[in-house]
């Protein structure tokens, strides 16, 4: 990604608000994918995710040069992302009156109802996808979210998740055990029998 | 459900991170490959946005978008009231590509937005950018000079590098010219498809040939005709009423019925004859 220019981290640590740049320009994809996928909100994830680099450069501003050099772009950020989420579910459970918008509801009207459940099978397999990865709960979601839409290694989630790295690989298989299972993908585009979860679209596709 | 791995070890490997894990292989392929479709670019303008609210000044990067054309969608960079950069959004696989090109080139930033400059989109729609003002990155005075010169080759029509020469003025070489000419960081905005060759045909300014050749179509180049004088050995295209000369597709040129059009091979034979230079298309210097 950045090897023949000086990568981003010099240039943090030589002219921030061009390092600050190229920093967002780079990985502002990124850290919306995660919040979008966290949140499950398109809206929500744009503020989340301009909450998330205000923070980080103003934290920048106050590093040394030498911190700033050493800093890990990507894991930094999503850490501050993951942050920044954490701290708004935490306060939208605390006042519910504005807490409409903090479930998944406002980009599907997701599951239950037969309208969405319908619809959810009409979808591509990505839609469905979607919906299940957001009815996953949320001591799986984000490990899952972090590992696989934003990249992470498993050190870098264990660091963010303050959790030894074999439970998040546990948290993570789990994950996406569960959104295997999940009903949304258990009912597969063949159509009418719904035989379990055997038929779903992400079962067991290797076998030795 | 971790029975039987090994068979196929995708996951880890996304960006070629992290280390072997028997966690990550096997079962998981197919949904770690969807879950990997979620990674969508963020919407043009998130990243703008972020800048301007922490406070980054506005010099200090630039902004593109991809805009309609009618040769195709163009990126089109700008920044401080100028363009900065343009190309063929069929060059690139994704947005980010031409963000890496575009930084490898001018050593600057530049972030998606919706919102065109003034003047962008009239300027592509008419093909005339006498209203927009460039900057052309890590260009010298002279390259500089030349690529100001070239758009002044008027609409649909073509100029040899001959003709460049004399107006940019100074002691330039063909080759600096050429340099000058396929160094051109604004295509399709700064009309380097509108050069030739000494015989009048299209010029190879550094252009994929495609889409070259899709702006002088739309610019109503009429390759036949062009085509037809080079063959002909016809640089010149002189009218037996006014007793002017022109580059063929000087727009005085093509107004010459067939019954008039007198061709000459060379400036030097024209005046023989008694013809003077065009003001308009300048064949020789005025």
């Amino acid at each position: 990604m950045d090897e023949m220019p000086p990568p981003i981290t010099e240039l943090l640590a030589t002219d921030l608000d061009d390092g600050f740049t190229e920093l967002v320009r780079t990985q502002a994809g990124a850290v919306r994918a995660v919040l979008l996928r966290l949140s499950g909100s398109a809206r929500e994830a744009d503020d989340l995710g301009q909450d998330t680099f205000l923070r980080a450069y103003s934290a920048l501003r106050d590093y040394s040069p030498q911190r700033r050099r050493e800093l890990q772009p990507r894991a930094w950020l999503l850490t501050i992302a993951a942050n920044v989420w954490r701290n708004h579910v935490r306060t939208a459970a605390r006042r519910p009156a504005t807490a409409d918008g903090v479930q998944v509801s406002d980009v599907e009207p997701a599951d239950r109802a037969p309208g969405p459940e319908q619809r959810a099978l009409d979808g591509t397999r990505r839609d469905r996808l979607v919906l299940a990865l957001a009815d996953l709960p949320e001591h799986h979601r984000l490990p899952v979210v972090l590992r696989h839409i934003g990249e992470l290694s498993y050190q870098e989630v264990a660091q963010i998740l303050d959790s030894p790295v074999g439970t998040v690989k546990a948290q993570v298989s789990r994950g996406l055990a569960a959104l295997r299972a999940a009903p949304q993908l258990a009912a597969d585009a063949g159509g009418s029998g719904t035989s379990g979860r055997g038929e779903g679209r992400y079962s067991e596709e290797v076998t030795g | 459900m971790n029975g039987s791995d090994e068979g196929r070890r995708v996951n880890g490997s996304p960006l070629g991170r992290t280390m072997p894990e028997a966690y990550d292989a096997g079962p998981a392929t197919g949904l770690v490959a969807g879950l990997a479709e979620l990674r969508e670019p963020a919407p043009a303008g998130f990243a703008a946005l972020i800048l301007e609210r922490a406070g980054v000044p506005a010099h200090r990067y630039d902004r593109y978008l991809a805009v309609p054309s009618p040769v195709g969608a163009l990126y089109v960079a700008h920044g401080r009231g100028m363009v900065t950069g343009s190309a063929a959004v069929e060059w690139f696989g994704t947005a980010e590509e031409f963000e890496t090109a575009y930084r490898t080139r001018t050593g600057r930033s530049a972030v998606a937005v919706t919102k065109p400059p003034p003047g962008l989109l009239g300027a592509l729609r008419t093909g005339r950018d006498r209203v927009l003002r460039y900057e052309f990155g890590r260009l010298g005075a002279t390259q500089i000079a030349v690529l100001e010169a070239v758009r002044a080759i008027p609409f649909g029509q073509l100029r040899p590098a001959a003709w460049l020469l004399r107006e940019v003025g100074g002691a330039l070489t063909p080759e600096e010219v050429w340099r000058a000419v396929r160094a051109n960081p604004a295509p399709a905005l700064i009309p380097t498809h509108r050069l030739s060759l000494p015989d009048g045909t299209p010029a190879d300014c550094g252009l994929p040939t495609g889409f070259a050749e899709r702006l002088r179509e739309r610019e109503g180049v009429d390759e036949e005709r062009v085509d037809r004088f080079a063959r002909a050995g016809a640089r010149f295209l002189g009218s037996g009423t006014t007793r002017i000369f022109c580059y063929p597709t000087c727009a005085h040129a093509r107004r010459i019925t067939a019954r008039h059009e007198v061709p000459f091979a060379s400036a030097d034979q024209a005046g023989a004859a008694g013809f003077r230079a065009c003001l308009s298309c300048r064949p020789v210097a005025a």
